[in-house]
């Protein structure tokens, strides 16, 4: 009986492996596993190989694993052109009706689903089906639930009736079934959500009260435009698609600046556009909230592959010394909770935030506990006061440095903004004064901000001495590299999820009492590394080390695993 | 009684504008519009972008901002999806709208919201010190030593707005003020996307024999007027008259000036109605 269990899917596009893939997870999110199950496949759109895992758990923590426990293998040929990325052992059971070419070392099970699939249903294509239910009787999955949701799949599609024949023959097909030992145990838990993190960003934007979305499509982020604005304009709110990505930021700063909280969504092509626009929402203070769904870059990059690469252009990008928010979710409840804490800190402080997520958080679909049952607190911008009418300054100096807004149309409060440094009522200033003056009072702000102790995450041994710094996604298998090698009493681990302004608190805490502190993070420069070494008071250890590399596939085990050894105990690996 | 006076919509910031600058009147028709059309201040915006043009927002007391250089109509955009109840106008120069900004000109037409936006043409860059902007003429006359691109030809922005369907479009001089306050207050009336040329000039930096000549040879259109084209045509003029309206674009600005209501079109749905039209029946 198995607690963790990885499932892989390869064959070519047509053969339905998304489809199978969805169908798996939905069954075991229905049941209350945890899993996830990332996308890997080629940019065309037809023909091209098609690639799917699903991570499956018992435990509310995933854990991940380079072998597959299971590979479902429709090709041969598409199978070993992703072979790198679906290891196989000589543990792994393989399903497959084609014999396996030379040199496989893994325990076949010859299963002849296309034949069946054209026998007895008369159509080579439910043969995904057929081979679900074959799966679901091997992982010992409830199949009155599978059966279930094969129902509502295709409910009111003329091929529904073949599919659930595919499931029932697949079902009661026991090809040479011995006790691969491969059933899952229960899970005990309530029936988990399936979405991804695209989706948990437009959840959260909306939970925290977003009335606008422009955007532009783009590959890995195209899913949240599609998502909100058709949901936007059910409601009172609105959503377009502009022209690109440059006319969506300042379209998102003129609803803003309306009065709607307003979020873009793009990758690092469109940041790149869009940091024109950001200048200005920092310069005038104009609260938004800006996703990036980071890709592997620079200029076009890799589309399709995650990259933790954006980091410098999040935190710099502008000219000037324009400063602003920058979160990264490292799971999937953190894309929805993150987005709710953009929102109120850009309301609160009046600035544009950027939350960082990436492909592979982005579209890795996630079952999960349904967070938006909690309650969250939602910001809002700090009205003026009826005493200031007729008076009103936009950018009055407080003790905090936030300054009250006026809402347009209101009577009384007019008043004009401009790209240009201004004073306190908003009218251009060109003397050094009024200038420092507006610099100071946009860093001052967003200062409380570094005390922010909640916003890093710890894991492992909190009192440890030896230190491990990760973001985003990375974090989720490095957390899972040190669970496996069972170092959790030996490390600790840092996952900041503000990253600008860097949490100064909470890392200096964390540094302080360190020997060696590791970071990691998948760019080609370690942008983070040189952020907080750039921007924290305390010098790090003398034995500080970084592993830092470009994305183009996932961090796997083997590599993460032997890089904490190498690190924590080099003379192991002597 | 409420009372609706021009001055009302003035800041008090003083202009950096030159004395005799075309922009002083254009101003003034702006908020000659406003006050005719008896819309509150506060229920005013006003956009601008980066050029002496841009500068109108400063000096207007309406929730006023002026954004970044060419951006002032996908900010207008924006604010105006979010706030339908407010009149939203643009302001951009020839540089501003035509060069820089020249990319969300076509996409504003096609979406099609209730918005007024003028463009200030001056053909040329004042506030950079005389470059020659998309509009410029005789740029051997510029008396800036600074030439760019001197062989392009012409961008013709009102045939160009006018192919592209705009819904309301017109034309004034900046010399002719009340005449321009009324084409700004049609425009702020017509339900759709309007899009008004001011031709005035840049009394620094450009030739104001050029500007004379453009005023004295300009055509006022009048509905039910005769309009002689150079070529001898003659029809009366109907803004409504689609075809008319491309005949009469096919004339270039430094041949014929056409001034007042080039074309208005019916009224058409909006992006937004079009788009909220649909989610409604797909529900």
């Amino acid at each position: 009986m198995k607690k963790h269990l990885v499932v892989g899917i390869v064959g070519t596009g047509g053969d339905g492996v998304m489809l199978l893939g969805g169908l798996l997870m939905e069954t075991v999110a229905r049941l209350g596993y945890t899993a996830s199950r990332p996308q890997t496949y080629e940019s065309q759109i037809r023909g091209g190989g098609s690639a799917v895992k699903v991570n499956i758990s018992a435990e509310p923590l995933l854990r991940e694993k380079d072998e597959l426990d299971v590979l479902i293998c429709f090709n041969w040929r598409e199978f070993l052109k992703v072979q790198n990325e679906f290891l196989v052992t000589e543990n792994t059971v393989v399903i497959c009706d084609e014999i396996a070419p030379e040199g496989q070392k893994v325990k076949i099970i010859l299963f002849p689903f296309t034949q069946l699939a054209k026998e007895l249903l008369g159509d080579a294509r439910p043969k995904n089906l057929v081979i679900f239910g074959y799966l679901v009787k091997i992982l010992g999955l409830d199949r009155e639930v599978a059966r279930k949701i094969v129902e509502e799949t295709f409910a009111g599609k003329k091929y529904l009736d073949n599919n659930l024949k595919g499931f029932d023959l697949g079902r009661l097909r026991s090809e040479s079934l011995l006790n691969y030992g491969l059933q899952l145990i229960s899970s005990k838990a309530e029936p988990k959500i399936v979405l991804h993190g695209n989706e948990a960003v437009v959840r959260g934007a909306l939970k925290a009260g977003c009335k606008s979305f422009f955007g532009y499509p783009i590959t890995p982020a195209s899913e949240i435009m599609e998502s909100m604005i058709p949901r936007l304009l059910k409601t009172d709110g609105v959503g377009f698609q502009v022209e690109d990505e440059l006319s969506a930021l300042l379209t998102a700063i003129g609803a803003s600046q309306a009065g709607n909280k307003t979020l873009v969504a793009t990758s690092g092509p469109g940041f790149s556009l869009m940091v024109e626009g950001l200048g200005l929402a920092v310069q005038d203070e104009i609260p938004l909230v800006l996703a990036d769904v980071q890709r592997a870059g620079p200029a076009t990059g890799i589309p399709t592959k995650t990259e933790q690469g954006d980091l410098a252009l999040a935190v710099y990008g502008a000219h000037g010394d324009a400063p602003r928010v920058v979160l990264a979710p490292y799971d999937i409840e953190g894309c929805y909770r993150l987005t709710i804490e953009a929102f109120n800190a850009s309301e609160k402080y009046q600035v544009p935030v950027i939350l960082l997520s990436d492909q592979l958080l982005g579209q890795t679909l996630f079952a999960c506990d349904d967070f938006s049952k909690k309650e969250y607190y939602a910001e809002n911008r700090l009205p003026p006061q009826e005493s200031e009418k007729g008076k009103y300054r936009r950018y009055k100096i407080t003790k905090d440095f936030i300054s009250p807004v006026a809402l347009p149309g209101t009577e009384g409060f007019t008043y004009q903004t401009t790209g240009l440094t201004h004073n306190e009522k908003g009218e251009p200033a060109s003397d050094f004064q009024t200038h420092q003056l507006m610099h100071d009072k946009r860093w001052k702000k967003l200062l409380p901000l570094r005390e922010r102790q909640d916003l890093v995450k710890i894991f492992g041994n909190p009192k440890a001495k030896t230190g491990i710094v990760t973001w985003g996604s990375s974090a989720q298998a490095l957390v899972s590299a040190v669970l496996n090698l069972g170092l959790e009493n030996k490390i600790k681990i840092a996952v900041p999820e503000l990253l600008f302004p860097v949490p100064h608190t909470a890392l200096v805490k964390f540094i302080k009492e360190t020997k060696k502190l590791l970071f990691v993070e998948m760019n080609h420069s370690g942008q983070f590394y040189r952020i907080v070494r750039a921007w924290l008071d305390l010098p790090l250890p003398k034995k500080t080390f970084i592993y830092q590399r470009s994305g183009g596939k996932p961090f796997s085990q083997a590599e993460l695993q032997r890089c904490i050894v190498e690190f924590a105990f080099p003379e192991v690996m002597k | 009684m409420e009372v609706f006076e021009p001055q009302q919509y003035r800041s008090s910031l003083t202009p950096i504008w030159c004395p005799g600058c075309g922009l002083y009147a254009s101003n003034g028709a702006v908020t000659k519009a406003l006050a005719n059309l008896k819309i509150p201040k506060e229920k005013a915006v006003l956009i601008s972008g980066i050029g002496c043009a841009g500068r109108i927002s400063g000096y207007s007391d309406v929730y006023a901002m002026n954004v970044l250089h060419g951006r002032a109509i996908p900010v207008a955009t924006g604010y105006k999806l979010a706030r339908p109840d407010l009149t939203v106008l643009a302001a951009g120069g020839d540089g501003d709208l035509l060069s820089i900004g020249a990319g969300h000109l076509p996409h504003a037409v096609r979406r099609n919201l209730d918005m007024t936006v003028l463009l200030c043409d001056n053909r040329i860059y004042a506030l950079t010190k005389g470059q020659t902007s998309p509009t410029s003429f005789n740029r051997e006359t510029l008396t800036s030593e600074v030439l760019n691109n001197p062989v392009d030809p012409l961008l013709d922005v009102l045939a160009f707005m006018n192919t592209i369907k705009t819904g309301f479009l017109a034309q004034g001089l900046a010399n002719k003020s009340e005449h321009l306050a009324g084409l700004i207050q049609e425009g702020i009336s017509y339900n759709g996307f309007a899009f008004i040329s001011i031709q005035f000039n840049c009394v620094t930096y450009n030739d104001q024999q050029q500007f004379n000549a453009l005023s004295k040879n300009a055509f006022i259109l009048e509905e039910g007027k005769e309009v002689e084209l150079p070529d001898g045509r003659k029809w009366v003029h109907d803004p409504s008259d689609y075809d008319l309206a491309m005949q009469l674009m096919m004339v270039s600005l430094a041949e014929r000036p056409f001034i007042g209501v080039i074309y208005r079109g019916p009224k058409k749905e909006s992006h937004l109605e079009a788009t909220k039209k649909i989610i409604k029946e797909k529900r």
